[in-house]
């Protein structure tokens, strides 16, 4: 499973540049089905409309949206453009204006219908926005696909639908209940959670020191590849755990899950102190470990305190169920 | 080193223990960097081994030798112990009788300490009585076989009853010493002590901290079993309580080896994770169903 899962991480020869960045293909573990969210009342009879505001160059931008395909990008100009195929008809709100009269934090609105007839929330087949690369993003969604390009800050709710987040400068916030997250080339505090999904991560690193990284899933597995956070906290209740990188010297890192494997594939000179809990299952290391303490006997919890190279990091590995593996990159 | 050589008088001597301790110790020490004297304390061993044995039946009953002492010293010893102490105490009377000055302080003596005991029975309970405690959990019996009286201070005077009504639990593992039944201050029903103890002792079965989780939990499960059918999908449904049986299966094996091992550091950090794993799990429900409630 987790070799399937580094398989499907396949970095493209030759990709260079925030917009040629590596693909990743989210691999699904769980049955289809367990990923499907719930369907919204089906909007129709859309219209397929474009407009444009003009902002100051951080502004904030908060949306609400209930149905679609999402594609926000950043671009060098101080405008947001928003472009709805068939979809709500939708316009802008300033909540907020700057010191040189321009918008600073905005908000969208729609028709939903007569009864309602304005709303926080638009909709529509594809919804594709233009920001200011500064800008932060602020999404709450009900079914949505969602893909955030090249920002300063990504914050990002949804009930249901995949969320993709890569080129982010100063930190990413996903918070998904039935669907896979992918970040790429995100800089920053990260914090990334679903329920039922996978979550992967490739080059991924702070923006400032004590930016720290966590990852967690309820039902899915967590892949992570080159996060150059000192402070990394993963934790999956029912899925595997892979790490793929470096240990840094004074970083904190806690890997753990309730029911699956946890692998990591670590540099041979990684410096570190290794303590590891496991419960059915077995642990193996291919860099050189001297174990410094070990309580292997019979009982639910088995812990294996080694030290590679000077210690100068501190890895925490816990299953209850599965194995624990390291090896060499 | 030829001419500090042991004797054989000396290597004798030490094979016999008769050697202080300090020149015991300096005869091991040349024996073990002297090969000369570790030969000659060989030999007097192997002679010893066929001398001593033939000679066993002879020394034990015809020489007055020192182990001979150091039994009949024991035996003395382990009679003296074995002596009733009343027998013992009537000897020191005896002695002390006979002076006659000392005869007549212990008179003295005598005739006021009877005058002392008399007169403090006379007197009401007062506030020099001495606090036992006892445990909580013993209180039925107790109750059961003599009317236990609460202590709620040591001020004399304070109504007891006024003030068992609003004493502190704590009060009740108090009694006195010497009990004096008294009408005003007996209390035959101890019952809310033991129910009260009932969940002490439930809470003291958890770990430090861990009866926080255990109430969190129950605040979130109540709410959560309310509202997942509507927040969740069959599909989910199905994901989430595979997640909690996997949770609540990490904590009941944890749970017995804590209590199986108490000091299993490492069964404790995997049991509060688990704690926290279930609550992240319900938490996700509860929070599902407030962003489901902001889209509208």
């Amino acid at each position: 499973m987790i070799a399937a899962a580094f398989a499907a991480l396949a970095v493209p020869a030759g990709a260079q540049g925030p917009w040629t960045a590596p693909i990743i293909r989210p691999v699904v573990i769980a049955p289809p089905d367990v990923h499907a969210a719930p369907p919204p009342p089906l909007l129709t009879d859309g219209h397929t409309s474009e407009r444009a505001i003009a902002v100051d160059p951080n502004v904030n931008l908060s949306i609400c949206v209930t149905q679609g395909s999402l594609k926000i990008n950043g671009w060098n100009r101080k405008e947001v453009r928003v472009f709805v195929k068939d979809g709500a008809k939708f316009g802008f709100k300033v909540l907020e204006k700057g010191k040189q009269n321009d918008p600073v934090w905005i908000t969208m609105t729609s028709a939903a219908s007569k009864a309602n007839p304005t709303t926080e929330c638009i909709w529509g087949d594809e919804i594709e926005m233009d920001v200011p690369v500064n800008a932060t993003i602020n999404i709450k969604g009900r079914q949505t696909k969602t893909v955030i390009d090249t920002v300063r800050k990504a914050n990002v709710k949804t009930i249901g639908g995949d969320v993709s987040i890569r080129n982010v400068s100063e930190g990413v916030l996903a918070v998904v209940y039935v669907g896979d997250v992918t970040v790429e080339g995100a800089k920053g505090g990260i914090s990334l959670e679903t329920t039922t999904g996978n979550i992967l991560v490739f080059e991924a690193g702070p923006s400032e020191i004590g930016d720290t990284f966590k990852a967690k899933t309820s039902s899915g597995m967590i892949s992570l590849q080159k996060v150059e956070h000192r402070q990394i906290e993963v934790g999956s209740i029912s899925g595997s755990i892979a790490y793929d990188g470096r240990i840094l010297n004074g970083g904190a890192y806690s890997l753990s899950t309730s029911n699956g494997s946890i692998r990591m594939s670590l540099p041979a000179e990684t410096s570190c102190n290794v303590i590891a809990w496991y419960g059915f299952g077995s642990f193996d290391t291919e860099v050189p470990m001297k174990i410094l303490t070990e309580n292997i006997s019979e009982g639910p919890v088995k812990r294996i305190h080694g030290l590679m190279g000077a210690g100068d990091a501190t890895v925490k590995l816990t299953t209850n169920n599965g194995s624990i593996a390291i090896v060499k990159q | 080193m030829k001419e500090h050589c042991l004797d054989i008088g000396s290597i004798q001597a030490f094979l016999d223990g008769e050697l202080a301790h300090s020149e015991s110790a300096r005869v091991s020490g040349h024996i073990a960097m002297c090969d000369g004297c570790a030969v000659m304390l060989a030999e007097a061993e192997n002679e010893s081994a066929i001398v001593f044995p033939a000679l066993e039946r002879e020394f034990n009953s015809l020489v007055p030798t020192q182990r001979l002492w150091t039994r009949i010293n024991d035996s003395i010893t382990v009679e003296r112990d074995a002596q009733p102490i009343w027998r013992k105490a009537w000897a020191y009377v005896s002695i002390a009788l006979a002076n006659p000055s000392l005869t007549a302080a212990a008179s003295i003596l005598l005739v006021v300490g009877i005058g002392v005991v008399v007169w403090t029975n006379q007197e009401p309970v007062g506030n020099d009585i001495a606090l036992v405690s006892r445990p909580a959990a013993s209180a039925p019996a107790t109750a059961a076989k003599q009317p236990p009286r609460q202590i709620e201070s040591a001020d004399a005077g304070v109504d007891s009853d006024a003030a068992a009504a609003s004493a502190p639990r704590q009060a009740l593992n108090y009694q006195r010493a010497s009990y004096q039944p008294t009408r005003s201050r007996e209390r035959t029903d101890l019952s809310p002590v033991s129910s009260d103890a009932r969940p002490a002792a439930e809470a003291s079965s958890y770990m430090p901290g861990e009866d926080i989780y255990v109430k969190t939990i129950a605040n979130l499960a109540k709410n959560v079993d309310e509202t997942k059918d509507i927040v969740m999908r069959p599909a989910q449904r199905i994901a989430y309580e595979r997640d909690m049986a996997v949770v609540n299966d990490a904590i009941s094996k944890m749970q017995k080896e804590v209590k199986r091992n108490p000091r299993n550091e490492s069964a404790k950090q995997v049991l509060y994770s688990s704690y926290q794993n279930k609550i992240d799990l319900l938490n996700s429900v509860s929070q599902k169903e407030e962003l489901m409630a902001s889209i509208r």
